[in-house]
């Protein structure tokens, strides 16, 4: 993939084996050190206010462990795993279709998953906010119609924020898996129906192990973005889905307490830390190779 | 591939597909629609079609000066991470050391990193140097998150971008720095603009950091927004919000646009699979 490895060897000379190399190390210097002094810094603040504050120990990680601050954490490992979990099932069917779409229907498809994949997420959990909520035009039309004397309950509960969330999240699931199915060799699937096998064996046995790094992938990403979200819980969630950010937030804004917030953040650091770093570090072509070797 | 028959199983996933494509628009079509109503509570559809809203937003002076704060620190934005993610990428791209991939990773963190861990972080480092509720606190936080995903376009494009074309420059005498100046910016680009305008976008549309590192100092459109759907919902939201998807739409074209006609001839088609990788 490198751009390096293309360069032609046999050339000889140094000027070939080098296009351009004016200091290249020197090109990292503005990224790092800019990252170094408005990420890095304050992420490694964090983690020392969040044992230092207000006195050094681990105070703040205690509270941590109390129910409260545990329901938060069940809270949020449950909707995020709800969301994966249907942001995947929607989207591996659109994946495998975009695939086999022709040309012109491919562009459609992938400006309507586009368009909604930049429009700003605040937008899209408004729009969930005005069709859903007590005013909104769910309620409004069911009350028009006669159907329900009263308002029903269909935000500020666990459905609430997942519809909104699905929405959110979709398109990261939908864009890693149409990654990798676009990329699979489809005479393998030829092969198996030309041996014998059913078009749905084919499907299943070839076709479906082949995308598990996009599964795996797509579900890894969709899984972490859910975790750290804080816009769609916070508009759309009852008290009922209190989750960890949501959590910060209120140690921060309201609390004014500096360790717990620190103590929080460093929570949802270590989560998206650990997934981050297990899923770049798990080699894609590894992945496929085992699923091949079965 | 040849085409193979239409049978059931195929006619049930392209209508699941499609069923799930209506469910990604229709919430931003059915707020579309809204917004053009006539009624001070919203209605849809509306019975009476008007531009109220859209009026209501461009006379307020408060949203327009929200906006204007917002159009400054993306502007900002794009600048710095545009210089950033691509000189990045061009370190990432042209270096083969250890480290580069360390370093690759370390960069484009950001993008999974949950933005209130960093929000709150750099409100606490930001306080005491009076950066909170600045516009300039934003615009440094807004870049944080905004130069990967220049670093992920440009980088592609650098990686499928043909050497032999710096070869001949060089062979032909031009010096390292003329190189890259006049052959390699000139190839990768559409990926730089397109690159500028995802942070744009990410900068415009940003609320979590401006929550928090603007405070009530410097209220961005978002944070506005933010404000008007937690506490009283009124129609010129659905006004604006319709506003902000033709943005995305505009932006989204424009980027698209310059991939297609000023692109080089060996000049990648940069695709969205490089956005997760």
């Amino acid at each position: 993939m490198r751009a390096g490895r293309r360069v032609p060897q046999p050339a000889a000379t140094d000027l070939a084996r080098r296009p351009w190399r004016p200091r290249n190390r020197l090109f990292f210097l503005p990224a790092v050190s800019f990252f170094g002094l408005l990420y890095i810094y304050p992420l490694g603040c964090l983690i020392w206010w969040s044992l230092f504050s207000p006195s050094f120990g681990l105070d703040n990680y205690r509270t941590l462990a109390t129910p409260a601050y545990l329901q938060a954490l069940l809270n949020t490992l449950e909707i995020s795993s709800v969301v994966t979990l249907f942001s995947l099932l929607l989207s591996y069917p659109l994946a495998y279709a975009l695939t086999m779409a022709s040309p012109a229907v491919q562009m459609i498809l992938l400006g309507a998953i586009l368009v909604p994949f930049w429009t700003s997420i605040l937008v899209r959990s408004f729009a969930w906010v005005v069709i859903l909520g007590n005013h909104g035009l769910i309620n409004q039309g069911l009350l028009a119609l006669g159907l329900i004397d009263r308002p029903v309950q269909l935000i500020y509960n666990a459905l609430g924020v997942q519809i909104a969330m699905v929405h959110v999240m979709l398109p990261f699931m939908v864009i890693p898996l149409y990654g990798v199915m676009a990329r699979i060799d489809r005479s393998l699937v030829q092969a198996a129906r030309s041996l014998g096998a059913t078009r749905r064996q084919a499907f299943w046995n070839v076709f479906f192990p082949l995308s598990m790094p996009g599964v795996i992938a797509g579900s890894a990403l969709v899984f972490l973005l859910a975790t750290g979200f804080y816009i769609t819980p916070a508009l759309l969630g009852g008290s009922g889905q209190i989750t960890i950010p949501m959590m910060i937030d209120m140690a921060v804004n309201e609390l004014l307490n500096l360790g717990m917030g620190s103590a929080l953040g460093v929570l949802l650091l270590a989560v998206c830390g650990t997934i981050y770093v297990v899923l770049t570090t798990l080699p894609r072509a590894k992945l496929a190779g085992d699923v091949e070797a079965r | 591939m040849a085409t193979e028959p239409l049978t059931f199983s195929r006619a049930m996933l392209w209508t699941f597909a499609g069923l799930t494509v209506l469910f990604l628009l229709v919430p931003i079509l059915i707020i579309i629609i809204t917004s053009f109503g006539n009624t001070t509570y919203m209605e849809f559809p509306p019975r009476e079609w008007s531009l109220r809203w859209y009026r209501a937003y461009f006379q307020s002076e408060r949203w327009i000066s929200s906006t204007a704060l917002s159009l400054q620190i993306a502007a900002g934005t794009t600048a710095l991470a545009t210089f950033l993610g691509t000189t990045a990428a061009l370190g990432i791209v042209r270096t083969r050391s250890r480290m580069t991939r360390g370093i690759e990773l370390f960069l484009l963190s950001p993008l999974v990193t949950p933005t209130i861990v960093l929000a709150v972080g750099l409100y606490f480092v930001f306080a005491p140097l009076q950066l909170v509720g600045s516009a300039f606190g934003i615009f440094l936080g807004h870049t944080v998150i905004a130069t990967p995903l220049v670093i992920l376009t440009v980088g592609a494009a650098l990686r499928t971008i043909d050497p032999s074309l710096e070869l001949a420059a060089r062979s032909l005498g031009a010096g390292a720095w003329g190189c890259l100046w006049h052959v390699t910016l000139p190839m990768i680009r559409p990926a730089i603009l397109g690159g500028g305008a995802f942070a744009f976008l990410t900068s415009f549309d940003e609320v979590v950091l401006a929550i928090f590192v603007g405070g009530p100092g410097a209220t961005t459109l978002p944070k506005r927004m933010w404000d008007g759907i937690r506490f009283e919902i009124d129609p010129t939201l659905t006004a604006i919000a319709s506003l902000l998807v033709l943005l995305t739409v505009i932006v989204l074209s424009l980027a698209a646009f310059s991939r297609r006609f000023l692109a080089h001839a060996n000049a990648p088609r940069p695709d969205i699979h490089n956005l997760q990788r």
